[in-house]
């Protein structure tokens, strides 16, 4: 147990070189490697936690737009609604009253056609009953009824007011007859006495026959005429009978 | 039977003679060297790195943890000191189970030389740290009576350190050496693995004591003592 001076100095100068050489070699390398890791670690938790930040802003900025987008796509679903519930109701009016154009088109055509179809029937009735009427009244028709006819138109002339027998006999033309039928002589002879006597005295009677008259007698002279015959009634009868069936249609109508 | 390394000599010139306490110092130190510079030239800053970096990294880190627990400091200036000693001892004793090694640490050569090391560096630190005056100080303290106790204190403790180191590494190759001729085979082989713990447990002994002498000539050390006192809870 023994202390070599020159070995310990040699040690201690041997001591000294290693500890600069570990620190050369050990230490600062060492250390400075486990810094650059540590900030290299920092700077990824930070940039780690950057990006999650950012991710975060994403998608908060993201759910933002997507509620954004979802409201509008509501907005623009309740106004499309709306708008079409308005085109609906537009459209309903317009087919309504396009309806009911149409409608009273058809019915003002149904009623013309009623119209007419009722005209042409009034005006076919009144005609087949005129038709019918004449008929019956021509195959009545004899020297009885002759008679009767001359005998009331008589009584006509009798009962003629002033200014129409006036009218009447200012005139020098020949009081012309016509009958439907042939009047036997005897018949003519008291229709001229009752023309002498009533209208004017002496003048000539001229005598033919007109089947239109149907049943009656008619006196023109000078323009004038003076009738009694079943023509005129069947004429009114006509009339009756249109004004009949008028008057049901607009009781219909109503 | 040789029990100091410093007793054999390989070549003599003069005065010098370079026995095998300096010649093993050589083989540790240029294995440490090596080592750090096979390890440190291919360093990656990455989370992958190889075992051995992972290895140096885990001392380093370990010794700088130490350092900064004993000191209550950054351990930025004590750890090419502190962290060499521990290093040295500590590779110098592992080596003690190679046939024909004999660690420099069992020289009392190789012991004296690093706790003179530790006995300069104290006050270097410390007047590096609050200047030669206010380092002075510390000797005079509480009174002038102090002062040769204190400086008393500060050799013995230099010598304890390098006579425990000493002893301890020297009796455990002694040990060997003596029940290799009493009881061979087994038991040797036990107090070599003994002695591989011993010795770790030494260079951190040796290490520590040195920081703490360093610490405690810090004034850094001090106000934070003094202030983590003052934080204490008095007891009731």
């Amino acid at each position: 147990m023994e202390i070599d001076w020159i070995t310990v100095s040699a040690q201690i100068v041997n001591f000294l070189i290693l500890v600069w050489l570990l620190k050369r070699f050990l230490y600062q390398p060492v250390i400075r490697a486990m810094d650059r890791r540590e900030q290299r670690i920092a700077g990824r938790l930070n940039e780690a936690q950057a990006r999650e930040q950012q991710a975060a802003e994403n998608a908060r900025r993201y759910q933002e737009k997507r509620d954004e987008l979802e409201r509008a796509r509501e907005q623009i679903l309740a106004t499309a609604g709306a708008e079409a519930e308005q085109q609906k109701k537009r459209m309903l009016e317009v087919a309504r009253v396009e309806t009911a154009e149409t409608r009273a088109n058809w019915q003002r055509q149904a009623n013309q056609e009623k119209e007419e179809f009722l005209g042409n029937l009034r005006h076919r009735a009144a005609e087949a009953i005129q038709a019918i009427s004449r008929k019956a009244l021509s195959e009545l028709a004899d020297s009885d009824l002759d008679r009767q006819v001359v005998h009331r138109f008589i009584e006509r002339l009798k009962s003629l007011d002033s200014d129409t027998r006036e009218l009447l006999a200012d005139t020098t033309e020949p009081v012309r007859i016509a009958s439907a039928f042939e009047l036997d002589p005897t018949v003519r002879g008291r229709l001229t006495r009752a023309i002498h006597e009533h209208l004017a005295d002496g003048v000539a009677v001229e005598y033919n026959q007109s089947p239109e008259l149907l049943c009656g007698i008619e006196l023109t002279r000078g323009g004038r005429r003076l009738s009694w015959n079943l023509a005129d009634y069947m004429e009114g009868l006509a009339a009756a009978v249109e004004d009949a069936f008028g008057s049901t249609q607009a009781a219909a109508a109503e | 039977m040789t029990i100091s390394p410093d007793g054999i000599v390989f070549w003599q010139l003069g005065g010098f003679s370079l026995n095998a306490t300096i010649v093993f110092t050589w083989l540790v130190m240029a294995l440490l060297t090596l080592i750090s510079w096979l390890v440190t030239r291919r360093l990656s800053t990455t989370t992958a790195m190889s075992r051995w970096q992972n290895l140096l990294e885990v001392l380093v880190s370990g010794i700088r943890d130490q350092i900064r627990e004993v000191s209550r400091q950054e351990p930025g200036r004590f750890l090419p000191f502190v962290g060499t000693l521990f290093l040295f001892i500590a590779m110098a004793n592992l080596l003690n189970v190679v046939p024909g090694y004999m660690a420099p640490t069992g020289s009392l050569s190789t012991t004296t030389a690093l706790a003179i090391c530790v006995f300069v560096a104290v006050p270097l630190y410390g007047v590096a740290d609050e200047g030669p005056l206010n380092y002075l100080q510390h000797y005079i303290k509480p009174t002038w009576f102090m002062l040769p106790f204190n400086v008393i204190g500060e050799i013995s403790r230099t010598i304890a350190l390098a006579v425990r180191l000493y002893g301890n590494i020297m009796s455990g190759t002694v040990i060997v050496a003596i029940l290799l001729s009493l009881t061979p085979y087994f038991f040797p082989v036990v107090m070599q693995m003994l002695g591989l713990l011993t010795g770790i447990i030494q260079a951190y002994i040796f290490a520590i004591l040195a920081m703490v002498y360093i610490a405690s000539a810090t004034s850094t050390h001090r106000h934070t003592e003094q202030s983590s006192n003052a934080q204490e809870p008095t007891p009731d």
